[in-house]
């Protein structure tokens, strides 16, 4: 796991805009105090085995209330991604075009759409490998961005 | 007691821009236009369906209109949310729980709220939407997330995505209530300013004004209206996931079972389709659509496309009032595809008109790939 590092293409802190800080609800506060840490929380199902990203209190697999969080090891690989190029809201307005992914963690069945701030648009591929890197917008949430792992 | 439930009535608002006018007054002008389409009383009317965005919303639109009906139904899916209704109307006809039924929407989109629905908003942080928001993907950028999978997966190109618009353009030309009217090229597509890659600007519909309303009831009653009964043969509805990050397959819809239910209960195959009404938010949107129904094969949806097979004269004619892309888009478009498939199969689609047209189908999109509803509509009942 890579240590706590802001992202370079978004703003972290106080520059980041409050109405883009999520609420930490009760199933999500562990993930946001780990990525607060550097880490990449996510469920695991002691019933079937399988990963899952938003946290819930039941498996979306298969519906057991069997859940328990890990650490993730942070990789995934980019399942697919768009460019956006226009985007209202002014600090993505500021910084268009970036990339936004979907990312399939290497803990099978956990996906997760995060943006990819620091890529060059041009460099995205379906399938590279990808891994987190964390981006602290107050003091008690971090958002997690990815980078390209090589 | 098993009923057999007919479109008898529709009607469209002003449009395709109408400052000045609010939602209910859209919703009152297409529903009255309906009636009249029927040659119905509003108090025949026991039933209301609709979509909107606040609460006790179709409460507040019967009391507009004066009707107190003892059947009501509210499922807001997004734009799809009007095949629901029709799904729901027409059981509710069939076992009995109410006679007639009215289908309405309007909102005045561009006037009240301009063209920031794609990509100009900021969404709550509510729900789901609070892991996405914060990543600057916009509703746009949700569908160009799934394109971008299904042309690296397929082979997939921009130009077959492009084909898309330029036939539906075409049928544009012959609606008078059309945003857009004007011929358009795959070339024009290209260059359009890209928005979220894989989609340019004409990838996406229009942000119009509108209203729509549709009536249903029995076919007993049917055969003493003005107009010849369109017969409900089938609807099915379902969903997949509200975030695009849980969209299980980014290359296959709920269509695919949507399609395989409403074909079956309506006796149909996709090659007995003669007009598909579908919800083209997006080019992809259609293309993918056309292969979870069935229309060609997983994966084929671009060559099919690209063949020229969209036109009025093509083997499967699609969204011949223009569609959200060049004709009507406010807010939410399911209704209106509905009411074309209806008029087409009345022989009323003018120089858009599908001849000999028996069966159309209207499928509906909402949220991102989220919501779909399919309906089959036909100029005979199943026998």
């Amino acid at each position: 796991m890579s240590d706590p590092m802001p992202g370079r293409g978004f703003p972290s802190g106080e520059e980041w805009p409050r109405q883009l800080i999520p609420a930490i609800t009760v199933e999500a506060a562990e993930y946001f105090a780990g990525a607060m840490r550097g880490e990449l929380r996510i469920q695991r199902c002691t019933e079937c085995g399988k990963h899952q990203h938003y946290p819930r209190v039941l498996c979306s697999h298969c519906g057991a209330d069997a859940i328990e969080w890990i650490t993730a090891s942070g990789r995934g690989t980019l399942y697919s991604f768009t460019v956006i190029r226009q985007n209202g809201v002014p600090v993505f307005k500021e910084r268009q075009p970036f990339v936004v992914a979907l990312v399939d963690l290497d803990e099978p069945g956990a996906r997760m759409i995060a943006s990819m701030p620091t890529v060059e648009p041009a460099e995205a591929r379906i399938g590279m490998a990808v891994r987190a890197v964390f981006r602290p917008v107050s003091d008690d949430v971090a958002l997690v961005d990815f980078e390209p792992a090589d | 007691m098993s009923r057999r439930v007919c479109v008898v009535g529709v009607g469209l608002a002003d449009g395709p821009l109408t400052p000045g006018m609010n939602a209910n007054m859209l919703i009152a002008q297409a529903f009255r236009r309906a009636l009249d389409d029927a040659g119905m009383e509003q108090s025949e009317i026991d039933g209301l369906a609709s979509a909107g965005y606040g609460g006790m919303h179709e409460v507040a639109v019967a009391e507009y209109l004066g009707i107190r009906p003892r059947w009501l139904d509210s499922t807001a899916v997004g734009g799809s949310s009007f095949e629901f209704h029709l799904q729901h109307a027409y059981r509710a006809v069939e076992a009995g729980d109410v006679d007639t039924v009215a289908i309405v929407y309007g909102n005045p989109q561009v006037s009240e709220r301009g063209r920031s629905l794609g990509t100009g908003r900021q969404f709550a942080l509510v729900g789901p939407m609070a892991w996405e928001v914060p990543t600057g993907i916009t509703l746009v950028g949700c569908y160009a997330i799934a394109a971008q999978r299904h042309m690296y997966q397929y082979g997939t190109t921009p130009e077959q995505l492009a084909s898309i618009a330029v036939q539906i353009r075409e049928h544009a030309a012959h609606n008078p209530n059309a945003m857009h009217r004007d011929p358009i090229t795959v070339d024009d597509v290209l260059s359009s300013k890209l928005v979220a890659d894989p989609l340019h600007k004409l990838d996406c519909c229009v942000i119009s004004d509108g209203g729509c309303a549709v009536i249903v009831t029995t076919e007993e009653r049917a055969k003493h209206l003005r107009k010849k009964p369109v017969y409900v043969r089938g609807a099915a509805s379902g969903m997949t996931h509200h975030s695009i990050q849980a969209m299980p397959d980014l290359t296959e819809t709920v269509a695919k079972h949507t399609g395989a239910k409403a074909f079956a209960d309506a006796g149909i195959a996709p090659a007995d389709v003669d007009t598909f009404q579908m919800y083209d938010s997006f080019t992809y949107t259609v293309l993918v659509c056309l292969e979870d129904l069935g229309f060609c094969k997983k994966g084929e949806g671009g060559p099919f496309a690209a063949s020229g097979a969209l036109r009025v004269g093509g083997a499967l004619p699609t969204n011949t009032d223009g569609g959200g892309l060049s004709a009507t888009h406010p807010g939410m478009r399911g209704l209106f595809l509905i009411c074309e498939a209806a008029r087409q199969l009345r022989g009323e689609a003018g120089a858009a008109q599908v001849s000999g047209a028996e069966i159309a189908v209207a499928h509906g999109s909402g949220g991102w790939l989220s919501t779909m509803g399919t309906v089959v509509l036909g100029s005979e009942p199943v026998r």
